[in-house]
């Protein structure tokens, strides 16, 4: 293909490995994984929707607080449209290198280039969306008000906030919640607003620090429906949890340790490399194979 | 910064005390509460003051020999004792001067007026100059402890001697008489017919804005801290400035509030008249509660906990309450204590307050006041931005 043209990256459907592939507009390419030996079709659109370029790139990313380093010469690459999990016991540092990326903590060493920009970036902000692990909600206020607060901070028009605020709502399954106040809500009914505030002006980077705690199953499998909907328009995620099922549901995840990044990969690979059948047994057989 | 994003913040925090209407009825009412006590338990006219009166005066009789300019002899002392006010004092006539100053030394009465006995002729002497060196002399001898009821005696005494002085003028055809009665404890406080409660009325509109600011402040920004609200609005688009000046802007709604009441409180109840400019009385409640704002969120750095911040409100009432002449006079505290008080931002705004409600003073008169008020405003927050922006 000498007169090739576009660059496409692609995720392998059976170990979700990010393939390149090159080929012209509107042409149907042929290639073969190299992890797992599938075969696929790529077709190269006749305008490209995106690309999956890399959307966070840390290079080791350090935070020390005193003698106890939380966070340890992390490097890891997340890419445009990947729900990227990260996965450990606690304290083992994933808030602290979502609070880095979101600026909230500052690195000891090491840097990031999130969305292409530079770390010290403000601008970037406006793609960003940040669901915290706290409530991290104005509890003397209805759930409506909340969530006018959000979208005005993002500049969005009455225009654009209201219907966006309904479709939210529903999304979350609060419409008859929107002038109720948020402390009389239950814990789970927070999150669940916590992650409409954060979603409500269409970031294109989502940091999502446990959303699902509290949540009911059900709710559950209706937020990662979302994730994964959003994330094939564009959108990339990266989320910390605790339950092993939702890691399953990722792109790729990152298994941390001790502030360390023990272990990196698609559930697939990852369970293939360590010939277990769930992510649980690969990661308890990954966090011993580190131990020393 | 952007307007939208700023007004967002301060449209978000109005309707939260919309919401709570007990802190909005803190907001409101404390100040008004705060009026009320104390305009009614200081406020009104000090009233039957327990007196002691020596009159030894022996007057000039009209029988003797030289009478001019009183051919029908003349009492002063009488005169001026028939002229009290019998609401304000109550007389117990005693004839030892000592006697009559023990009982106030031993806490029975407040105050002892002595009349000598020559007073009424050193007052003819006095008047016909053939004698310019001694004034006659009333002596109040006053239990200093309570200031109010000190100032009413001497405020009493010499108001009858203003009295019978024009009265004897006006017999005397003279159109000026100046003063010759000399009192022998003479306070300047109180200054003619300031009641307490008009000296009180604007130092409670200060006060009360500055308590109300810097104890929300305080407990906002420390649940912002705990809540996680305050991170994720570092990680939104939003300035750091944008959420300082968005509450700004709610608390000056909310001071604008809360002056409108305590004014018209003030104005309908106790019948103050303000004397100045009601929109300057306003920016200066503005600037104080911008100032304390700002002092509310470096403070509310160093709380980790609602316990922890209100532990500071005591530590700026205190003070406030005592050194910044909110009750007193700052020349009434201890000397050593009067320097402390130019610490306190409530001490300019206090002033200013009261020159623009009493004396009707205006911006040239107190613009130190406000210059003061205007950089404590900017220093406070703006470390607050700065603050804000700090990284661990």
């Amino acid at each position: 293909m000498v007169d090739s043209n576009l660059q496409k990256h692609v995720r392998c459907p059976s170990c979700q490995t990010v393939l390149t592939s090159t080929g012209s507009p509107g042409e149907v390419v042929i290639v073969t994984c190299p992890s797992c030996g599938t075969r696929g079709k790529v077709t190269f659109p006749l305008q490209p929707v995106f690309e999956y370029k890399p959307v966070i790139q840390t290079h080791q990313l350090t935070k020390r607080f005193g003698s106890f380093t939380a966070v340890d010469n992390l490097s890891f690459t997340v890419r445009q449209g990947e729900i990227y999990g990260l996965i450990g016991p606690n304290g083992s540092g994933k808030t602290t290198i979502i609070k880095m990326l979101c600026r909230l903590l500052r690195p000891s060493s090491g840097n990031a280039t999130i969305l292409g920009q530079p770390f010290s970036n403000k601008p970037v902000m406006t793609e960003i969306g940040y669901m915290p692990q706290e409530t991290a909600l104005y509890v003397d206020n209805t759930v409506h008000e909340n969530l006018m607060l959000f979208g005005r901070i993002y500049c969005m028009s009455k225009e654009q906030l209201i219907p966006r605020e309904q479709e939210m709502l529903r999304f979350v399954n609060l419409e008859e919640w929107r002038d109720t106040l948020v402390s009389t809500l239950s814990g789970g009914m927070k999150h669940r607003v916590s992650l409409a505030c954060a979603l409500l002006h269409e970031p294109r980077l989502l940091f999502l620090d446990e959303p699902t705690v509290g949540v009911d199953p059900e709710l559950r499998a209706t937020f990662w429906g979302y994730f994964e909907r959003i994330t094939k328009q564009g959108v990339t995620v990266l989320i910390t949890t605790h339950y092993l099922d939702e890691a399953d549901r990722c792109s790729r995840v990152g298994l941390l340790r001790q502030g360390h990044l023990i272990a990196e990969g698609s559930p697939q690979q990852l369970k293939a490399e360590t010939g277990t059948t769930s992510l649980e047994q690969a990661f308890c057989k990954l966090a011993g194979r580190t131990m020393v | 910064m952007k307007l939208q994003r700023t007004l967002a913040f301060t449209q978000r925090a109005l309707a939260q005390f919309r919401h709570d209407r007990r802190t909005l009825a803190f907001i409101l009412l404390m100040p008004l509460l705060m009026i009320l006590i104390f305009g009614y338990t200081f406020g009104g006219d000090v009233q039957n003051v327990t007196v002691n009166l020596v009159n030894n005066d022996e007057g000039i009789p009209p029988t003797g020999l030289d009478t001019a300019p009183f051919p029908m002899g003349l009492h002063l002392g009488e005169l001026v004792i028939d002229t009290f006010d019998n609401d304000t004092l109550i007389l117990y006539t005693l004839e030892e001067p000592e006697l009559a100053k023990q009982e106030v030394d031993k806490g029975k009465v407040w105050a002892a007026i002595i009349f000598p006995e020559n007073f009424t002729e050193t007052f003819r002497s006095y008047m016909l100059f053939t004698d310019l060196s001694a004034r006659p002399i009333v002596e109040v001898y006053l239990d200093g402890s309570n200031p109010t009821i000190a100032g009413a005696v001497l405020k009493t005494v010499q108001q009858a001697i203003q009295t019978v002085l024009s009265d004897l003028a006006i017999q005397l055809n003279q159109t000026q008489v100046d003063i010759p009665i000399q009192l022998s404890a003479s306070y300047a406080y109180g200054g003619g017919d300031i009641r307490f409660i008009d000296y009180f009325a604007p130092g409670v509109i200060c006060f009360a804005i500055m308590m109300v600011t810097i104890m929300i402040t305080i407990i906002l920004f420390v649940n912002e801290r705990r809540n996680g609200t305050l991170q994720r609005l570092l990680v939104s688009p939003a300035s750091e400035a944008d959420i300082v000046i968005g509450y700004a802007l709610a608390f000056s709604v909310i001071g604008i509030f809360q002056s409108i009441v305590v004014l018209l409180a003030a104005i309908l109840l106790f019948g103050i008249t303000i004397v100045g400019n009601v929109l300057l009385a306003l920016l200066v409640v503005l600037l104080l509660a911008f100032g304390h704002q700002g002092l509310g969120i470096l403070l509310s750095a160093g709380a980790r906990n609602e316990l922890q911040a209100i532990q500071f409100i005591p530590l700026i009432l205190f003070p406030s309450i005592l050194l910044a002449g909110l009750f007193w006079p700052i020349e009434s505290i201890p000397s050593y204590l009067q320097p402390l008080s130019y610490l306190i931002p409530l001490r300019y705004g206090i002033d200013a307050e009261r020159s623009i409600m009493l004396r009707g003073w205006g911006i040239g008169e107190i613009w130190i006041d406000i210059v003061i008020l205007i950089v404590f405003s900017l220093l406070t927050l703006g470390g607050s931005i700065l603050l804000l922006k700090r990284r661990k």
